[in-house]
């Protein structure tokens, strides 16, 4: 578990070096997830090691996530004329969003369809 | 006794306590998306410190180190990109089309929205992000110059949103397939849209994964691109 986080710590490591070197506006992380990514299809599998370790991660997130959105709470008056575009972009957003890529996908994948019949 | 307040040690058991707890009311009331562990556990640990009057910044700081282990997390996604990849073989075209349009479309009919209802910029630049999974939106909101507040805040709520709305809302546009359905529910609801839909099915769940993956993976490449790009 210890060798799996230290491949995920030395990727991200990477991830952070690149991208200061290269002055590139993605985050180190996710320069560091491709980078892994990259290294697995080259290897063709994953190491145990890593496995377990990123799973350990995966499961802590909702703890890990709890923290930051209790600071919700805390905004204040200076968001209180945020909240209705807020709002709006989460539930009308999200909705149209469902709808929008069901309706891509469907008629994508029927298109298809019926190129190969 | 108020600097044991003031301690790490304190606010680790908070959180740790308000997690445990969350969790198993999350647990008894089925599933609820509502109570789901992100938002409830959020609502304790704001409870608990406006009871004892505690500073959010103070508490932040105590538990710092936790925020750390996001970019971890972070590295950590490529193992179910890696896992999920296999899926794309048959239908990939549509798949990766479907993630481009619908991934852009989640985060303009967002910014477009917040916009017309008054947004400041900080406001929108947190937004951008809803429909990605929370360590991404995490780095790159942080990237870009947002609220990390905000943007986590509206990763949870708009995966809650989903996960309430989708079963009627698919029933109504006549989705079936059990790959599109999935697959949707991820692209608009990253990983609770996942656990929903591996309540509907295996292949449901497995194509929420990849599309979890692949439009965190778009989405953190361009939203930054494209901020950056409007900032100059």
């Amino acid at each position: 578990m210890l060798a799996g986080f230290f491949t995920l710590l030395a990727f991200q490591l990477l991830g952070e070096v690149l991208q200061r070197l290269l002055d590139l506006p993605l985050p180190g992380p996710v320069i560091g997830m491709f980078l892994l990514f990259g290294y697995l299809c080259i290897r063709g599998e994953v190491p145990k090691d890593l496995e377990t370790g990123s799973q350990r991660l995966i499961d802590l997130l909702p703890l890990l996530l709890m923290v930051p959105a209790a600071g919700m709470f805390f905004l204040g008056d200076q968001f209180a004329d945020q909240w209705p575009g807020f709002i709006a972009a989460i539930s009308l957003g999200t909705l149209a969003t469902l709808v929008f890529s069901a309706l891509i996908l469907g008629w994508l994948s029927k298109r298809r369809q019926e190129k190969h019949d | 006794m108020t600097e044991l307040l003031n301690s790490p040690l304190f606010a680790l058991t908070l959180a740790l306590g308000a997690y445990v707890v969350s969790l198993k009311l999350y647990l008894r009331s089925g599933r609820f998306a509502l109570l789901h562990p992100t938002a409830s556990g959020a609502a304790l640990i704001a409870l608990a410190l406006v009871l004892l009057d505690r500073d959010i910044t103070a508490f932040y700081q105590d538990v710092n180190w936790l925020l750390f282990l996001l970019g971890p997390a972070t590295v950590a996604l490529a193992i179910p990109l890696y896992r999920q990849l296999h899926l794309l073989r048959d239908i990939a075209g549509p798949l990766l089309l479907t993630t481009v349009i619908g991934g852009s479309f989640a985060c303009l009919s967002a910014l477009a929205l917040a916009w017309l209802f008054g947004a400041n910029q900080q406001t929108l630049l947190s937004l951008t992000t809803k429909s990605v999974t929370t360590p991404i939106a995490i780095a790159v909101t942080e990237g870009i110059g947002g609220l990390i507040t905000v943007a986590v805040a509206s990763v949870i709520l708009t995966g809650v949103v989903a996960i309430v709305t989708v079963e009627w809302l698919f029933k109504k546009l006549g989705v079936e397939d059990d790959r599109i359905w999935g697959f949707c529910l991820g692209l608009a609801a990253h990983a609770i849209g996942t656990s929903r839909a591996f309540e509907r099915s295996p292949v449901a769940g497995a194509f929420s994964s990849l599309a979890l993956c692949l439009t965190g993976a778009f989405t953190a490449v361009v939203v930054p691109l494209a901020a950056q790009w409007f900032a100059t």
